[in-house]
């Protein structure tokens, strides 16, 4: 008995007050965008959702956007938080947007405070938004309306781009590692504005802080392919595969990808010139193929073969894309410096990269049709 | 005196829950910032050679069966030099017990209680201890024993990081040289101290010499293999250019994961790593408390208990600067090298060279 009195006073002492965050008095920003104003300055724009209380059962949310510019995104923040009554919280943040002018000019400056603030989530998305990324998160989007917030919805955009394959996966701090690599470069999902939805046009690219350029759909979907991303996503694509074939659809043909084997080889000359190959072994299901005649081996064969053909055409395509935005997200540096260290120190690779020779093959194998010929 | 002895499994998982400390958060960052992506190999270069230094205490302490350090000081220095060299090991125990709460108060600070006062965080910490040092060896020891399946929540979320990794960042292996990898093991030395912690618990352990040589070896063992496990994750996880700014690399790759329960998984490992900080705390606390008992002839150990408690944590209390915690880091450190890991093989060959060994011990 008188050692559970002594335990008594220790458990009121054991919960301390200081770090106790009232979740009554904050605000949760669900999504934030940057951009940069006329004058240079970081202009932040943070939505928070806030549910209405309506009848039980039956919550409605209204987005709040706030925003506000500063020299830098964290002075902006701070000033954001002076125009709300509460405190801004960013812990939960889903979505982390740039504007096109932000992302061209330096995106780990803006970056900082999440990768510094250790209450900040590292997990959240980040895309680079067409035109002004203050325009995206204030747009009254038709889905998020009733359920839940801009962020919320932004991110499920995302995922499910990322499941079809249409963007990589990529997040706060999976970029991280990536942007400080000399030898490789990173893309994040692009995305554009509707009227009342917002549709994933495909990636933008980087190269070390900046955004140099765009591949878009379908072609980024052939870009995710490359980087061999796992089959465990349901990679989706429609390719043009006959040239007169009467209706216009009948030229079509829908695939799934079940297995995509990549193999990267980089190859280094004793006089130090770089080439590079990435070759793609598929093996997919057709899922759509409105001319129906895969009864015989030899048109699934053909299928095959026209598959392969335009697959790479469309693969070489991102290749050359890539060469000249200067971007290397494949990483063909990084394995050069791993494997080649001495060449990769002689070499300026942000001048080589464009002039090496870079191919890639897509090899493509009909593995099933669903359940008609 | 039955109650206060230890079995040789227990002194494995006091060894293992010693070792694990404070110094695991931060080992990439120092490793890296002296040898570069080679750290990992400095680390295995350091748990090997921390296997000497485990013969030598365990050599030293088998000419004197059931003496501690304290009681073996005398006996092979004389008197009066074994008092001073009594208190210098009290004083250099009690100062990695301090250093233990630096860097524990440290990393709270600034990972989960910022606004909460630092002297509470530590007179927390030190409650605790004190509490532990309160009881005999073999109940701090089953303490030891009862968190360690604990270690396995850690070693799951380091293991969370192959789902983002790039293997193609340790490449080329040994770009750092041969010479700077062996220099930098000296930190990884640092990191692994706590095996010395068997200078005064080898006395209360029960079993043959070579069963307890096996359990503190292969403990050791363990902690390097797990040691270069983590380190190894993170150098794949953040690109050589990132990890010179990030000083806890296991927090921070951490606090990249969410689950759809679990969104800040740092938190999760940090309770459970605080865990593994106070039982080294609670090891050197009471091995101090025992230099406390020997220096002033105390009964027991638990009448110096609480001011050992206290003097640690009032000291510990004094940096509060990023840059000044650096420092003592550093001081302590640098002792402990001296104190823990080399010392005792001077002693070993003080002993040896004036055959100093006690009666009734094997000789060999």
């Amino acid at each position: 008995m008188k050692k559970i009195l002594t335990v008594l006073p220790v458990l009121l002492l054991l919960t301390g007050c200081w770090d106790q965050a009232m979740l009554n008095q904050t605000k949760l920003i669900t999504a934030g965008g940057f951009d940069y104003t006329k004058d240079g300055k970081v202009l932040t724009t943070a939505a928070v959702p806030q549910s209405v209380a309506a009848e039980a059962g039956k919550g409605n949310i209204v987005n709040q956007i706030f925003s506000a510019s500063g020299n830098t995104a964290r002075q902006s923040r701070l000033r954001l938080d002076r125009r709300v009554a509460e405190r801004l919280d960013a812990s939960k943040n889903q979505i982390i947007l740039f504007g096109e002018d932000a992302a061209k000019k330096d995106i780990y400056q803006l970056l900082d405070v999440f990768y510094r603030d250790p209450k900040s989530a590292l997990n959240a998305k980040l895309a680079v938004a067409k035109g002004k990324a203050s325009d995206v998160i204030s747009t009254r989007f038709e889905e998020p309306k009733m359920s839940s917030g801009v962020g919320e919805y932004l991110r499920d955009s995302i995922i499910s781009a990322e499941e079809s394959a249409t963007v990589p996966k990529e997040n706060i701090q999976t970029v991280c590692p990536v942007m400080f690599d000399p030898g490789q470069d990173f893309a994040l999902p692009y995305l554009e504005p509707l009227k009342k939805t917002v549709s994933i046009r495909g990636v933008a690219l980087f190269h070390e802080h900046k955004m140099v350029g765009t591949i878009r759909e379908p072609l980024s979907v052939t870009y995710t392919m490359l980087t061999g991303e796992k089959h465990t996503i349901a990679m989706n694509t429609t390719k043009k595969i006959f040239k007169n074939k009467k209706p216009e659809l009948m030229n079509y043909v829908t695939i799934k990808v079940k297995k995509n084997k990549r193999s990267f080889d980089v190859d280094v000359t004793p006089e130090g010139k770089v080439s590079a190959e990435i070759k793609l072994k598929m093996k997919v299901i057709v899922t759509e193929y409105p001319s129906d005649n895969l009864g015989t081996p030899g048109e699934v064969e053909n299928v095959e073969k026209r598959l392969s053909k335009k697959l790479t055409k469309d693969a070489q395509k991102v290749i050359v894309k890539l060469q000249k935005m200067n971007s290397d997200p494949f990483g063909v540096g990084r394995h050069v410096m791993a494997y080649h260290y001495p060449v990769w120190e002689k070499l300026n690779w942000k001048e080589v990269y464009p002039k090496i020779d870079f191919k890639a093959s897509i090899d493509v194998d009909v593995i099933g049709h669903g359940i008609i010929e | 005196m039955n109650s206060h002895t230890i079995t040789h499994r227990q002194l494995f998982f006091l060894v293992v829950q010693t070792q694990i400390g404070v110094g695991v958060l931060s080992l990439p960052f120092s490793l890296f910032t002296k040898a570069k992506i080679d750290g990992w190999i400095s680390l295995i270069i350091a748990g090997l050679l921390i296997q000497f230094s485990i013969l030598a205490i365990w050599k030293l302490c088998d000419r004197f069966p059931q003496n501690t350090i304290y009681e073996i000081l005398p006996k092979i220095m004389g008197k009066n030099l074994g008092l001073v060299f009594n208190f210098i090991y009290t004083m250099h125990f009690a100062f990695i017990s301090i250093l233990i709460l630096i860097m524990y108060n440290s990393i709270v600070g600034k990972w989960i209680l910022f606004e909460t006062p630092h002297w509470v965080i530590i007179f927390i910490m030190a409650a605790a201890g004190y509490y532990f040092i309160t009881s005999s060896p073999r109940e701090i020891v089953r303490f030891f024993v009862l968190v360690t399946p604990l270690l396995l929540i850690l070693f799951v979320f380091i293991l969370y990081a192959y789902t983002d990794v790039h293997f193609l960042y340790l490449f080329p292996v040994g770009q750092a040289g041969i010479l700077t990898i062996i220099k930098s093991s000296s930190d990884a030395v640092v990191a692994l101290l706590g095996f010395d912690v068997a200078l005064v618990f080898l006395a209360y352990t029960t079993g043959t010499p070579a069963k307890k040589i096996k359990v503190i070896s292969f403990a050791s063992f363990c902690i390097t293999v797990l040691y270069a496990f983590i380190v190894f994750t993170t150098y794949i996880y953040f690109n050589p250019e990132e990890i010179v700014i990030v000083p806890e690399p296991v927090l921070y790759m951490l606090k990249a994961f969410s689950f759809s329960i679990i969104e800040r998984t740092d938190l999760i490992f940090l309770s459970v790593w605080i865990i593994s900080v106070a039982t080294s705390f609670i090891s050197y606390l009471f091995i101090t408390a025992k230099g406390v008992q020997t220096l002033f002839k105390l009964k027991d150990h638990q009448k110096g208990a609480p001011y050992v408690a206290i003097f640690c944590a009032m000291i510990a209390i004094i940096p509060n600067e990023k840059l000044e915690v650096l420092i003592w880091n550093k001081y302590i450190s640098l002792t402990s090298l001296i104190f823990s890991a080399m010392f005792p093989i001077v002693l070993l060959l003080i002993a040896m060279l004036r055959k100093k060994q006690e009666k009734g011990a094997a000789s060999s």
